[in-house]
């Protein structure tokens, strides 16, 4: 929607994804809070006075255009509309979300996979940085080339050394990637929103194309 | 997706994993050291040709079709669920990346080290395109306007022929694309190196491992 909508129509989409944020989902505002942010949008208004249309305003030692200015809000805002609607989206998605969906999906072993790597992150990390202070110890810097690879063989056979543990822990308690019952996916009150919010909008939309 | 097995997804999961913990500690790390600006010259590539070993490197020990694209998956979803990893760009990236991996290992059919090099030289080779793909999504058409002006302006301040960018574009190009085929060559080596050491032989396309 926010690829399709300018002007006047885009600002109201931004303050309704606002809205939304605030009632709903304030994580997901968090995005508001980045200097980063606020720096990727701006640039895209200051460049657009500067490299858009015909200058016919002066400020001080620059000859600015009213026809970039436009643009260049316009671009701003649909950054910020299409980032904010991706950060909202996200803000409410957990990892059980995701495992269920692959579930209903039929890709029960992808969720699977998805919550191993969540979980085993830390423990990952941790094992690559053991292993790379062991070969720094040990004087591997001298050959920094050899010692590369040695960390690289060594913290990738550890990880698979590891898979085996949840491979066995996996098939005790009977893990079947290929079969079981699909988890359901709960419905909350914030979708039911959502999708009357987008039935409406796309109702306005092909009110506006007709 | 039933020739998958339990071990086949805790591979995955655990490939997804490294490639994520490296996305989250070194590639946060570079991010925090260089300004975004190099992430055209430096971080992207760096990421990129990691990223690419480790998944090209699970493929020696996920010989199945498709699961260099399901360690893209799993990345791209761990960056996702982390703490401030909720950005639209680099979750397009991985996908992408592992998809162009993945449509070469498919039509090389059997493990070959040509198919690693060819798809780790595109999958960072993509790098380069993607920051234009993402900036035209996020800004819109205008943004065309906007890098031909600076493009036309940048020439003439620097007294350039404007053709010359696009000789820079394809030098950035060639260095990714070598990057890129180094990283697959190096996961080939990996690959066999720590099936070595654990003593395992390599799986045969479509061999189901238990």
């Amino acid at each position: 929607m926010v690829v399709l909508l300018d002007g006047w129509w885009l600002a109201a989409l931004l303050l309704l994804e606002m809205a939304f944020g605030l009632v709903w989902n304030r994580e997901g505002l968090r995005l508001l809070r980045r200097p980063r942010f606020w720096t990727f949008l701006l640039t895209a208004v200051a460049l657009g006075p500067f490299l858009i249309g015909r200058p016919d305003v002066v400020v001080g030692p620059f000859h600015l255009s009213r026809e970039g200015l436009a643009v260049g809000l316009e671009m701003a805002g649909r950054a910020f509309g299409l980032t904010l609607a991706f950060s909202l989206g996200l803000g409410s998605l957990s990892l059980s979300d995701v495992v269920a969906l692959f579930d209903r999906l039929g890709l029960r072993g992808l969720g699977f996979a998805t919550a191993l790597a969540v979980n085993l992150l830390g423990a990952l990390r941790e094992m690559a940085a053991v292993t790379w202070q062991t070969i720094r110890l040990r004087g591997g810097m001298r050959r920094p080339g050899l010692a590369l690879r040695l960390f690289l063989i060594t913290t990738i056979a550890n990880t698979l050394h590891y898979g085996d543990a949840v491979v066995s822990a996996a098939t005790v308690r009977a893990f079947d990637p290929n079969g079981g019952r699909a988890a359901s996916l709960p419905l909350r009150r914030a979708d039911l929103w959502l999708a009357a919010l987008l039935i409406g909008c796309g109702g306005v939309l092909l009110a506006l194309a007709g | 997706m039933s020739s998958y097995t339990v071990r086949d997804w805790v591979t995955i999961g655990l490939f997804g994993a490294l490639w994520g913990a490296v996305e989250m500690t070194l590639g946060s790390y570079l991010h925090v050291i260089f300004p975004p600006q190099a992430n055209t010259f430096l971080t992207g590539v760096v990421m990129g040709g990691i990223g690419v070993a480790v998944a090209l490197t699970g493929r020696h020990f996920v010989p199945n079709r498709g699961s260099v694209f399901f360690i893209g998956v799993v990345t791209a979803l761990v960056k996702l669920l982390s703490p401030g990893g909720a950005r639209l760009g680099p979750f397009v990236a991985i996908l992408v990346e592992s998809a162009l991996m993945e449509a070469i290992l498919w039509l090389a059919r059997a493990p070959r080290r040509w198919a690693f090099v060819v798809g780790g030289a595109l999958a960072v080779g993509w790098n380069l395109p993607h920051k234009f793909v993402m900036m035209r999504v996020l800004y819109g058409g205008d943004v065309v306007q906007v890098y031909t002006k600076m493009l036309q302006e940048g020439s003439r301040m620097l007294g350039l022929d404007p053709s010359a960018a696009l000789l820079i574009l394809a030098v950035l190009l060639t260095i990714r694309l070598a990057v890129g085929g180094v990283a697959g060559w190096g996961a080939w080596g990996l690959g066999g190196a720590v099936a070595r050491r654990l003593g395992r032989r390599e799986p045969a396309p479509g061999e189901v491992v238990r």
